[in-house]
């Protein structure tokens, strides 16, 4: 399109050029004149010479001339055999003038013909237009040009290509031609030799065209043979019921190339019996005793015997034809030499793609890790230092996540919004948490399970609210612009910087966390009360307040995960308990009263789900089930989470 | 005297902090052991590792004439083997009458099927009936537990232990929260006991202590400090510095 | 014993008693034997609802008397369900697939008729044979004993690894609602052979008794269901009475004491797990025939929840008041949700009780919880027993369990 456009502005700039020279100078019409037949009526016998003229002539006009000429843009007033560029309108053209591109009047069909260079011819000028493109002053043209033989690259791009590397001025795109003459030598270069260098220089490219060139080079397809070829470039020998090839595929093969007679399956039989039945009789069989495969095969052998039908071909059968073939992959790619080094090199290229998407994978991991990290850490102080659990935990994260949207209807500055989002997303759940602290789980410690239920009845009631007051469909918590690109560091690995933002967040709030139970007074006290209660009591400690405080905190926490979860994924009135039981598992495995373990936890909890997925892609819904029972197991070997209290402490 | 219980080399560390630390001790077939100590000197500990409730990170615990290690068995196994032990807090459920709590602890098959069949008997029940004798609580044999007071809860916690008619008893502190003439039965039911098995009593009261009339073994800091009568542990120098003398 | 049984228990026959006079009157007023009064379409609700009823006296043994909060009780009651339905679905498919190949040119073999089911079946999945977990629905013999062998043995294993490796408290609620999830994750996949979230259908229609009408099917139903919780509510009462249950509640209160007496205190939990998972399955598998489609929703945690929620409202470690608890708030719930409550106006705002039964449950539930912990139940003790006094108040799920061993892994 760009190209299109920089074509048509370069064509008006020789127009007001032309213009300006008052003569009407008509240079390319004169140098197509000379060839006024080959113009006409190219073929691939004529078109050589001409566009070997039209260089020669080194006029502007000529990159403009061949492209239209190419697209079938190209006319001859039958009256005086000029040539001109021509757009149909209804009924007619309006041409214009090949040198100047000014307007030259309409014409109707009867009064030009349209010229009509086959496909062989348009390819010709196709790849002479490369050479002009590649060459071009304007960067975007020989940007452009390099993307259409990206695009769609043919050998006769090959020689444009290398004679423009050298005088390239600007090194990226220098860069970039070497590196597209690579995958196209390893393709199209004349000599084995020089294709095998360019298909060693491709290792270490981890980019898909690269894989793709291999994999073109590598194409294979199914044949099968009486007796093993020794001429043909073989990729692999294939065993009929192997893994990958299966006895019917194996014999499917055999039929379609007439080697053997297809197999009487099941239902020829049914067909061939239902076309021989005769007075509720087959071959002198009643009908009503061909109840099983067995009956029904010998009544067929029956009609076969008296010549009706073909001879059965039964399973022995097609085991004995398929012993006598040899199957195998060929290659389309004759050359040995060729194939085995881009094998190589694809080997090689698998195994750094492989390095990178564990590395990708790793990233992805770690940023599910945040997430569970900041799901679930509220839920684990709570836990840890008031033995309760909290299963409305999800719906404060729902919470948070409205909060960011209702800020975001008042403010419309998406980074604004986020700035003012985060704390009063952590005012607004921290004040719902000390409510709930206060009327409702104050009244019953010492009854952790009723505290369960308890807690799940507010749960309950706040997602009906919140469906109640937001309705049902889900409602968009926008990311700023600088947060919504990709962090890529390389052609495999990369991550959306919400994640990395997320990560970021995670990090904060850990660091913050292990400075306020280390190194505040709260923290002290929060930690002497979840360490003995009792004695935290005894020493002053006033564990109503430090109660009331960090399941405020941990809700608070709750509020601030809700904004960083919606701005990812959708925020409904549901989004809470899509995340509480990961956050249990993740405070199970970690292991309780320790912002370590919840760390701990997250991360295997995060890698692991990630690394499910991976060999499982197709299917999160297993991945999440494998992930459950693991976790089960899990519990099986360390009770009491990754890093768990020991001795007096853990309270046996 | 043949060994019934042979804790040797024994040391448990909590986080660091060594609890139990080389500790060997050796209770005979019928014999009264007491088990004093300052805080912290691990009595509860030792007893915890008996009954299978700690697992000691060295050491052996062989028990009974077919020299068993406790060690690989759980806590319920141990009890089956006939340990049986009273803690510190009397713990009995409240929620049940007297007479459920002792029918509990009657020597019986223990697995869920013969408990789900089980059916009462006249020797059972008439079993029960002596133990609440024994420990003063017949015409309390209907109430919840939850309802006794402190002493009675106590006495009901022996009978219970009584009732599973153990080869050794581990007692922590029985006569806490005892009138003296509780105590006095407390003595007397223990003497009693230890006449047929091996009884260890954990104490802080030298007086009820002096009372048993026993072999005494002085705990401090996780291992054994010194053994043999009330006079000879208390005329022992260490002893008296790390416990008496304070 | 048997005497001494009921009179120790009269509560037994008090419940007996109300729940056959409670299944006569429904079958004198029901369409297909009675007066018509209760429509076919309510019978079924209330069969279904004695079925609730049933899982719920298993939930209140599991939790009320043994303390262990299961939040996965549900996925026994729907593996009960998929176990009858896999039959159902098979043998009403097989008439339907026979009789229409037996206009066929040939008569089919039975490998045709089998493959023809098949895809009838899983035609929905994108599938056309049977997965082997299918290999016993031809037979409704093996496939009842599906329905107590697979949740039994899903109970067995899960309670085993859970109580062997002395998981607790909360932490073992979480594990059985991870259990649930699990479960219904995989059912929710289309290659899990159970046709995924389709589930399966048209359970209603009982092979071979076309001709019988819906109406005394489901009255069929209902007094199998009132059978099943009679002789369900007769076996909770047996185990829970004497020297059982006195060793199930005293576990519940304090589990070490339990093991120091020198029980094996896995093996007891072991036991009522199982059973009550095995007496939900059975639940399961009346129910889903009177409500006609399983499908794997019914298994999501949540449905655990609400157990637990019945059997709190009701009232825990009574067997009665898991029954009131689970036919009360169940019928509430379908008759708010239903739209047959009235909306209430307020003038600036109208409340629509579809929208707000489930604040009105949540917020119901945290005040029973907080204000009447024995639950509904709790009011027969105004008529039945003296107020005891609470000496020590440690003790029983009523004053809940110690929080440090039920906080506990």
């Amino acid at each position: 399109m760009i190209f299109r456009l920089v074509c048509v502005a370069f064509a008006i700039c020789l127009g007001l050029s032309a213009a300006r020279a008052q003569a009407p100078a008509t240079p390319l019409q004169d140098v197509l004149q000379q060839n006024a037949d080959a113009v006409a009526n190219p073929s691939r016998g004529t078109v050589d010479s001409l566009i070997a003229a039209l260089l020669e002539s080194d006029l502007d006009g000529v990159p403009v001339f061949l492209e239209r000429w190419r697209d079938r843009a190209v006319y001859q007033r039958v009256s005086d055999g000029l040539f001109f560029f021509g757009t149909a309108t209804d009924g007619g053209f309006d041409l214009t003038d090949v040198d100047t591109g000014a307007d030259a009047g309409r014409a109707t069909s009867t009064e030009v013909s349209e010229l009509r260079p086959n496909a062989g011819v348009r390819r010709v000028i196709g790849g002479a237009l490369v050479a002009f493109q590649l060459l071009d002053n304007d960067p975007a043209r020989r940007v452009a040009a390099l993307d259409a033989i990206a695009r769609s690259p043919s050998d006769d791009q090959l020689g444009p290509l290398r004679r423009s590397i050298e005088d390239e001025p600007d090194p990226a795109l220098k860069d970039r031609k070497i590196r597209l003459e690579r995958l196209l030598a390893a393709r199209y270069a004349e000599s084995e030799a020089e294709r095998i260098t360019a298909i060693e220089s491709l290792r270490g490219d981890l980019g898909v065209d690269a894989r793709a060139v291999l994999n073109l080079i590598l194409t294979s397809s199914p044949a099968v043979f009486a007796t093993m070829p020794t001429d043909r470039n073989i990729a692999a020998v294939l065993t009929p019921g192997s893994d990958d090839l299966s006895e019917e595929a194996a014999y499917d093969q055999l039929v379609s190339a007439d080697l053997a007679p297809p197999l009487t399956g099941v239902e020829p039989i049914k067909a061939a019996l239902i076309a021989a039945i005769d007075g509720g009789q087959v071959a002198g069989i009643p009908v009503a005793s061909l109840t099983t495969d067995d009956a029904r095969e010998s009544a067929y052998e029956a009609l076969a015997a008296a010549g009706a039908v073909p001879p059965l071909v039964t399973l022995e059968d097609q085991a004995a034809s398929l012993a006598t073939h040899s199957f195998v992959l060929l290659y389309a790619e004759p050359n040995k030499a060729i194939t085995d080094a881009a094998r190589e090199t694809l080997d090689a290229i698998g195994m750094q793609v492989a390095r990178n998407q564990a590395a990708d994978l790793a990233l992805d991991g770690l940023s599910l890790a945040s997430i569970y990290f900041l799901a679930a850490i509220g839920l684990a102080i709570t836990f840890g230092v008031m033995g309760v659990i909290n299963m409305a935990h999800g719906e404060f994260i729902m919470m948070g996540a409205y909060t960011g949207y209702v800020v975001q209807l008042f403010i419309p500055d998406y980074t604004l919004s986020l700035i003012v989002a985060l704390p009063l997303a952590f005012a607004v759940t921290f004040g719902a948490g000390v409510a709930m602290e206060r009327l409702v789980i104050r009244w019953l410690y010492h009854r952790p399970l009723e505290t369960l239920l308890a807690t799940f009845g507010i749960s309950i009631a706040l997602q009906q609210l919140a469906k109640n007051i937001f309705g049902t469909q889900a409602r968009p918590l926008t990311s700023p612009a600088w947060l919504s690109g990709n962090l890529t560091f390389n052609e495999v690995v990369s991550i959306s910087m919400i994640r990395v933002a997320i990560f970021v967040l995670a990090l904060m709030f850990l660091g913050l966390l292990i400075y306020i139970l280390k190194r505040t007074r709260l923290g002290l006290e929060v930690r002497a009360v979840t360490q003995n209660p009792g004695m935290a009591a005894s020493m002053g400690i006033n564990p109503d307040r430090i109660n009331m405080l960090t399941f405020g905190l941990g809700s608070g926490i709750a509020g601030i995960a809700g904004v960083a979860i919606g701005l990812y994924a959708k925020v409904t009135s549901e989004m809470g308990s899509e995340y509480i039981v990961q956050s249990f598992m993740t405070v199970v495995v970690g292991g309780v009263g320790n912002v370590w373990g919840t760390l701990a936890g997250a991360t295997l909890i995060g890698f692991l789900q990630k690394g499910i997925e991976f060999f499982n892609p197709s299917n999160t819904l297993a991945a999440q089930t494998f992930m459950i029972l693991f976790i089960i197991l899990f519990i099986q070997f360390r009770p009491k989470g990754i890093v768990a209290l020991k001795g007096r402490a853990a309270g046996d | 005297m043949s060994t019934l219980l042979e804790v040797s080399g024994v040391s448990v560390t909590f986080d660091g902090f060594r609890a139990i630390n080389n500790l060997s001790i050796s209770i005979g077939q019928a014999e009264l052991r007491a088990v004093i100590g300052p805080n912290g000197a691990g009595k509860t500990t030792f007893m915890d590792i008996i009954t299978g409730k700690t697992k000691p990170d060295v050491g052996r615990v062989i028990w009974g004439p077919r020299s068993l290690s406790l060690l690989d068995m759980s806590e319920s196994e141990i009890a089956r083997q006939g340990i049986g032990r009273k803690f510190q807090k009397p713990t009995v459920f409240e929620a049940q009458t007297v007479r459920e709590n002792l029918a509990m602890a009657l020597k019986n098959p223990r697995g869920p099927f013969d408990v789900l069949f089980y059916r009462k008997s006249r020797a059972t029940a008439a079993r029960i009936d002596e133990i609440a004798e024994e420990i003063g609580l017949t015409d309390d044999l209907p109430r919840r537990a939850g309802d006794l007071s402190h002493g009675q809860k106590q006495w009901l916690e022996i009978g219970m232990l009584l009732a599973q008619d153990p080869q050794l008893l581990l007692v922590d502190e029985p006569a806490a929260g005892m009138t003296p003439a509780e105590r006095e039965h407390t003595t007397a039911l223990l003497v009693r006991a230890a006449q047929t098995r091996a009884v260890v009593v954990v104490e802080h009261d030298m007086e009820f202590v002096r009372r048993l009339n026993c072999k005494v073994t002085v705990l401090h800091e996780g291992s054994v400090l010194a053994e043999g009568s009330l006079d000879h542990v208390t005329k022992n120098q260490d002893v008296i510095d790390v416990y008496l003398g304070r | 014993m048997t005497r001494s049984f009921i009179a120790k228990n009269p509560s037994v026959l008090w419940f007996l008693l109300a729940l056959s006079v409670f299944s006569i009157a429904v079958t004198l007023l029901s369409e297909a034997t009675g007066t018509g009064l209760i429509s076919t379409s309510f019978v079924k609700t209330l069969g279904k609802t004695l079925c609730l009823c049933l899982i719920a006296i298993a939930m209140d043994v599991v939790w009320g008397y043994c303390g262990i909060l299961s939040l996965g009780h549900f996925a026994f009651f729907g593996l009960g369900g998929y176990a009858i339905g896999m039959w159902l679905m098979y043998a009403r498919t097989e008439l339907i697939v026979v009789e229409s190949l037996a206009n066929a040119a040939l008569p089919p073999t039975d490998k045709e008729v089998v493959d023809a089911i098949a895809s009838q079946i899983f035609g929905v999945v994108g599938a056309s044979e049977f997965p082997l977990i299918w290999s016993f629905a031809h037979s409704l013999t093996l496939q009842l004993a599906m329905v107590v062998l697979v949740p039994g043995l899903l109970a067995l294993v899960f309670g085993w690894l859970a109580f062997r490796s002395r998981v607790t408290g909360v932490y073992l609620s979480i594990l059985t609602q991870a259990m649930t999830l699990a479960l219904s994750l995989y059912l929710f996949q289309n290659d899990s052979g159970l046709r995924g979230n389709n589930g399966l259908s048209g359970l209603q229609n009982i092979p071979g008794l076309d001709a019988v009408p819906q109406s005394v099917i489901s009255i069929a139903f209902f007094w199998a269901s009132a059978v099943a919780l009679g002789v369900g509510y007769v076996l909770f009462a047996w185990v829970v009475s004497g020297k059982m249950g006195s060793v199930i509640r005293a576990i519940r209160d304090n589990e070490s004491r339990v093991r120091f007496l020198g029980y094996h205190v896995e093996s007891y939990k072991l036991f009522v797990f199982t059973l009550t998972a095995i007496v939900a399955a059975i639940a399961g598998a009346l129910y889903y025939p009177q409500a006609g489609i399983i499908n794997p929703a019914e298994i999501a945690p949540i449905a655990s929840i609400y157990l637990a929620v019945w059997v709190a409202i009701g009232g825990r470690g009574r067997l009665y008041g898991a029954v009131i608890g689970a036919a009360f708030v169940s019928l509430l719930s379908s008759w708010f949700t239903g739209g047959s409550a009235p909306a209430v106006n307020l003038g600036f705002y109208t409340i629509n009780w579809t929208d707000w039964w489930l604040v009105l449950l949540g917020v119901s539930f945290v005040a029973v919880t907080l204000f009447f912990p024995k639950g509904i139940g709790g009011l027969f003790d105004l008529i039945v027993l003296k107020p005891v006094a609470d000496r020590q108040g440690d003790y029983g799920p009523d004053k809940g369990a110690w929080r440090k061993e039920e906080g506990e892994p």
